[in-house]
C-alpha cells in the first residue's frame, strides 16, 4: 500500500524519530523555514594545560557579558573592565533611586519605591526570532512575558489631520482598508486586469476584497463596524462612524509610517518583554559570571604585544596596568581615538568611520493609570509633535500606578530639540505634547526622567552607523582581530541598535577567538618539531 | 617566556595589575571631572570622532576663560555648532570654583601632539602666520597679556573650524570682550580656505619642531 504524506505530516515524522534538530534541518532543507544560523552559543576551545590564558573584557554591555560569559565557561581566566559605575551598557532599567549618568545633567530618578515602577531606558522589546538572546534568558532564568507592542486602540496624532486632535488607530486601518478595496474594485469592474484575471478569478479577487475592506454589497465603503460603533455595542446594532475624508487617510506621514509597524520584521508580533525590566538579562549575567568586573574603570591604553596585550584603565585616580594574553573589546568605536593604542592604520581607520546616533526617551511617573480608562491596555500612540511616541505599559494593569514612556525620538532633529534642554525643560516640553493627545496629561505626571542617550556618559549615543561604502570596505576588516585584539558589540553587526545583534558580533568574534588559538597551538606545535 | 610562565603560575585567578611606573607622564583625572576625558580621551589628547580638541599644552587661565564662556552662553550656544554646544551643556552646572579646577588639572595634562590631517603648504604658512605672531606668538605658545591662546599643539581640523566659527560671527562675537572680538577682527585677515590650511600646516610644525629639539 502507497502512502502519501503532505510535507507537514513528513515533519511532524521526523520531529518524532529525530529530535528537534533533525526536524529543523529537514525545514531548512524543504524551504519551511527561514535559516537563521543560530545552533546554540559557538562553543569556545577550552583551555588547555596548566596555565590558563588571560582574557581581558572592555565594557561591560550585553555584548561583553555574554563574551565573559563563554570564555569563563571554557576555563579562561577573565577580566571585566568597565568605565561607568554599573554594567549593562545600553541596557539600562531605572527604578526608585537611580543615577542617570547625562554629562552635564546628573539627576537620581523619582520614582515611587514600588517594584513595578520601571522604566526601560534603552531595550524595551524582543522578538521571538532573535534566538541568541532567547537562548541567553532561558540559559541565565530570566523570566519573559508577553509585551504589546501595537494597540489599535492607542492613537495617531497628526497636526495635519482632524483638527490636530487624535484619532485612533482602528479608524485609520478600517477607512484606509476601505478605501483601498473599493478603488480596487473599481478598478477590476473597468477591466484594468483582464489579462492576468479569468473570470473565476475575478469573482474571488473581488470577494477577497471585499472583505477586506468591509465593501458594502455595490462594492462601496461606508464606513464599518471594525472600527467600533456611535452606540453601545451591547445594546444597539452597530452605527459605523462615517469614514474619515479620503485625502486625510493617506495624507497622514504619521500613520503611513506605522500602518505596517508590526509587519517590520523585528516588531513581529508578538514581543516579549523581561519581566521587571530588561536589565534581567545583565542581572543573569552577573549572576553566573564569577570573573571580576572591575567598575569606575576608563580604558585609557590598549597596546597590541607579540604575544598579548597590554591594557591601561584608570580607577580612583590610579593608572593600572595589565597584561593579557587576549582582549576584547565592547567600547564604542568612536571613543577610540581618545584611548593611545597601537592598532593598525587600517583598522583604527574602519574604527573611526563610525558615526554616532541619537535616540531620546522619556519616562513619566503617572498618579494614574489614566489610559486604561480609555480602552488604552498597552501598545504605542504615534504622534507628528516632538515627543514622537506614547508607550503604555503592558505590565501590571489596572495597579494604582504606572511608568509610561512621554517621548521616543528618532529623528535627529527631534532628539536635537531635547538634547539642548535642560532635563526640566524636557519634561515641560513633553508634558505640553502629550496634551494634545490625552487631555489633562500634564495633570497626571508625578515625577520623571529623561535618557538622550547621544548624551549619557559612557555612551554618547546609539545606533552607531556607517556610510554603506564604509560599511562594506570596514566591517570585514573589523570582524577580523588585529593581533589579539577583538573588537565586539552591536557596532560590529548588521544590526546595530538590537541587543540580538550585540550578541551575534560576540560570538562572531569567539568562532575567530578558536581560529586564532588553534593556529597559535599549531605554529608552536611546527616550532617544537624544527 | 620562563619568566613569563612562572609570573602566570603565581597570581592562579587574580590578575597582576601594576601601577603605572613613570607617572612624570601621567596626571590623574580628579572624580567629578572624569566625564570630561569621555570626549577629550585620555589625558585630554582629544577625539575627532566627537569633535572634542586636544587640551593638554592649554594654559589654565585661557581653559578658564573659555569654560567660563560656554557656562556665560557667550560660546556654544544651541544655534552654533553642534559639538560645540555638545560642549557647552558640560558646564552649565559647574560651580566657578569647579571650573577653576578643571582648568587648573587640564592644563597639567600631558599627551602626544596630534598628528595631521590636512595636507597643505607649511612654506607658504610660515609667511603668512607673521599676521597671527603678533597675538599668537612667534612660536605658537600664546600670549596671556593679550589673551591669545597656544595654537601650536592643537588639531588641525580643530583650528580650521574654530577660524571659521570667528570669521563666521558664531565665536567671538561678544559684547565687553575685546579680546575675543581682536580675534574676530583678525579673522578677517585671511581671505582664502587655501591660506587658512597653509597657515594651520605651519602650526602643526611648530609643535613637532619643538619635539625633536
Ligand atoms: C533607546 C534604545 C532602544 C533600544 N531598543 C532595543 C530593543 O527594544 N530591543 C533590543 O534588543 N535592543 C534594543 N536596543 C539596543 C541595545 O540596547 C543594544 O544593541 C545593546 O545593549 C548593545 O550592547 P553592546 O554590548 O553592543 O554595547 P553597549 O551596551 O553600548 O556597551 C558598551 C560598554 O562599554 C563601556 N565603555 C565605554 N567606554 C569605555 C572605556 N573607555 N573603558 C571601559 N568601558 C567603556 C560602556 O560604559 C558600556 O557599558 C535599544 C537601544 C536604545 C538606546
Ligand atoms: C560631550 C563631549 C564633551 C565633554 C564631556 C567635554 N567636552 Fe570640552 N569640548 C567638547 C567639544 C566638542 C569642544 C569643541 C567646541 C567647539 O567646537 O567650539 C570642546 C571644547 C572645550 C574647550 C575649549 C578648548 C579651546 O581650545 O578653546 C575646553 C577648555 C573644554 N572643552 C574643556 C572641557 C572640560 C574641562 C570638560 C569636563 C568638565 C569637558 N571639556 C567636557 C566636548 C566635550
Ligand atoms: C589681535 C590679536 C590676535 C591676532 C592678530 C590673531 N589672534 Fe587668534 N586669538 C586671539 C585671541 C585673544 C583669542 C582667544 C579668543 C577668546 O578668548 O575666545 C584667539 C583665538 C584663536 C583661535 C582659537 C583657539 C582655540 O583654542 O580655540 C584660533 C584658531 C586662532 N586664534 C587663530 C588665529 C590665526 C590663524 C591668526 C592669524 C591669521 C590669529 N589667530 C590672529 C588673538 C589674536
Amino acid at each position: 500500500m502507497k502512502q502519501h504524506f503532505s510535507r507537514r505530516q513528513f515533519l511532524n515524522l521526523i520531529g518524532a524519530v529525530g529530535g528537534s534538530s533533525a526536524l529543523l534541518k529537514a525545514s531548512l532543507a524543504m524551504g519551511l523555514m527561514q535559516s537563521n544560523d543560530f545552533q546554540g552559543p559557538v562553543s569556545v576551545a577550552p583551555v588547555k594545560g596548566k596555565n590558563k590564558a588571560k582574557v581581558a573584557v572592555l565594557g561591560a554591555g550585553i555584548s561583553g557579558l555574554s563574551t565573559a560569559y563563554e570564555l569563563e565557561r571554557a576555563g579562561y581566566d577573565v577580566v571585566i573592565i568597565e568605565a561607568s559605575f554599573r554594567a549593562g551598557g545600553r541596557n539600562m532599567t531605572v527604578r526608585h533611586g537611580d543615577k542617570i549618568d547625562e554629562m552635564g545633567h546628573t539627576r537620581y530618578c523619582q520614582f515611587d519605591q514600588d517594584e513595578n515602577l520601571y522604566f526601560n531606558c534603552g531595550p524595551a522589546r524582543i522578538p521571538g526570532h532573535h534566538k541568541r538572546l532567547l537562548h541567553y534568558c532561558r540559559a541565565l532564568n530570566v523570566p519573559l512575558q508577553i509585551k504589546a507592542n501595537s494597540n489599535q486602540l492607542a492613537y495617531i496624532q497628526d497636526e495635519k489631520i482632524n483638527g490636530g486632535k487624535p484619532i485612533r488607530q482602528v479608524d485609520y486601518r478600517a477607512d484606509a482598508n476601505g478605501f483601498l478595496s473599493e478603488m480596487m474594485s473599481k478598478s477590476i469592474d473597468k477591466g484594468a486586469f483582464e489579462q492576468q484575471l479569468s473570470e473565476e478569478d475575478t469573482e474571488n479577487f473581488l470577494s477577497y476584497l471585499k472583505a477586506f475592506g468591509s465593501l458594502n454589497e455595490k462594492g462601496k465603503y461606508t464606513g464599518s463596524d471594525r472600527a467600533g460603533s456611535q452606540r453601545d455595542r451591547m445594546l444597539f446594532p452597530p452605527t459605523p462612524k462615517a469614514p474619515m475624508p479620503l485625502h486625510d487617510v493617506f495624507k497622514s506621514d504619521v500613520w503611513r509610517g506605522v500602518s505596517f509597524a508590526s509587519q517590520i520584521y523585528d516588531w513581529v508580533e508578538p514581543l516579549m518583554e523581561v519581566k521587571g525590566g530588561m536589565d534581567g538579562i545583565v542581572k543573569g549575567f552577573l549572576r553566573n559570571i564569577s570573573s571580576p568586573v572591575e567598575l569606575n574603570a576608563q580604558v585609557r591604553k590598549i597596546h597590541n604585544l607579540s604575544d598579548g596585550v597590554e591594557i591601561a584603565y584608570e580607577q580612583a585616580g590610579k593608572l593600572n596596568t595589565i597584561k593579557v594574553d587576549y582582549c576584547f573589546n565592547n567600547i564604542p568605536a568612536y571613543f577610540m581615538a581618545g584611548i593611545e593604542n597601537n592598532l593598525s592604520p587600517d583598522y583604527l581607520n574602519a574604527l573611526n568611520k563610525f558615526k554616532r546616533g541619537h535616540l531620546f526617551k522619556i519616562g513619566f511617573q503617572m498618579r494614574e493609570r489614566f489610559w486604561e480608562k480609555e480602552g488604552i491596555y498597552g501598545g504605542i500612540t504615534y504622534t507628528s509633535q516632538d515627543n514622537a511616541q506614547l508607550w503604555y505599559p503592558s505590565h501590571d494593569i489596572h495597579a494604582a500606578k504606572g511608568v509610561m514612556l512621554g517621548a521616543y525620538c528618532w529623528d535627529e532633529k527631534q532628539c536635537a530639540r531635547f538634547e539642548a534642554m535642560t532635563p526640566e525643560q524636557r519634561f515641560k516640553y513633553a508634558a505640553q505634547c502629550g496634551e494634545n493627545i490625552h487631555p489633562g496629561y500634564s495633570g497626571y505626571i508625578e515625577n520623571a526622567v529623561s535618557i538622550p542617550w547621544a548624551r549619557m556618559n559612557n555612551q554618547m549615543g546609539c545606533g552607531i552607523h556607517m556610510e554603506k561604502e564604509d560599511w562594506e570596505h570596514c566591517l570585514p576588516i573589523l570582524q577580523k582581530p588585529d593581533g589579539r585584539h577583538f573588537m565586539i558589540g552591536d557596532q560590529i553587526s548588521q544590526h546595530s541598535g538590537w541587543q540580538e545583534g550585540a550578541l551575534a558580533a560576540s560570538q562572531q568574534a569567539l568562532s575567530q577567538f578558536n581560529q586564532l588559538q588553534a593556529s597559535i597551538t599549531s605554529s608552536h606545535g611546527a616550532a617544537y618539531v624544527s | 617566556m620562563l619568566v613569563k610562565n612562572t609570573f602566570f603560575a603565581l597570581v592562579v585567578s587574580s590578575f597582576s595589575v601594576s601601577a603605572s611606573v613613570d607617572k612624570t607622564d601621567w596626571t590623574p583625572t580628579p572624580q567629578q571631572f572624569k566625564y570630561c576625558t569621555v570626549c577629550h580621551g585620555n589625558q585630554l589628547m582629544g577625539n575627532p570622532n566627537i569633535g572634542a580638541p586636544r587640551l593638554s599644552g592649554l594654559s589654565a587661565w585661557y581653559i578658564e576663560k573659555q569654560l567660563q564662556a560656554f557656562k556665560q552662553g557667550k560660546r556654544g550656544m544651541p544655534d552654533q555648532s553642534v559639538p560645540a554646544h555638545e560642549m557647552q551643556s558640560m558646564v552649565k552646572e559647574l560651580s566657578d570654583e569647579q571650573i577653576h579646577q578643571a582648568a587648573i588639572w587640564a592644563s597639567k595634562t600631558q599627551s602626544p601632539v596630534p598628528s595631521e590631517t590636512i595636507v597643505a603648504d607649511a612654506k607658504a604658512g610660515e609667511s603668512l602666520y607673521k599676521q597671527c605672531a603678533a597675538c599668537h606668538g612667534a612660536d605658537g605658545k600664546g600670549n596671556q597679556t593679550i589673551g591669545a591662546p597656544a595654537l601650536a599643539g592643537l588639531h588641525d581640523w580643530y583650528l580650521l573650524n574654530q577660524f571659521d566659527a570667528f570669521k563666521s560671527g558664531s565665536r567671538g562675537n561678544v559684547q565687553g570682550d575685546s579680546q575675543a572680538q581682536q580675534m574676530q577682527a583678525a579673522a578677517n585677515l585671511v581671505n582664502s580656505e587655501q591660506d587658512l590650511k597653509a597657515i594651520v600646516a605651519y602650526i602643526q610644525q611648530l609643535e613637532k619642531h619643538e619635539e625633536h629639539n
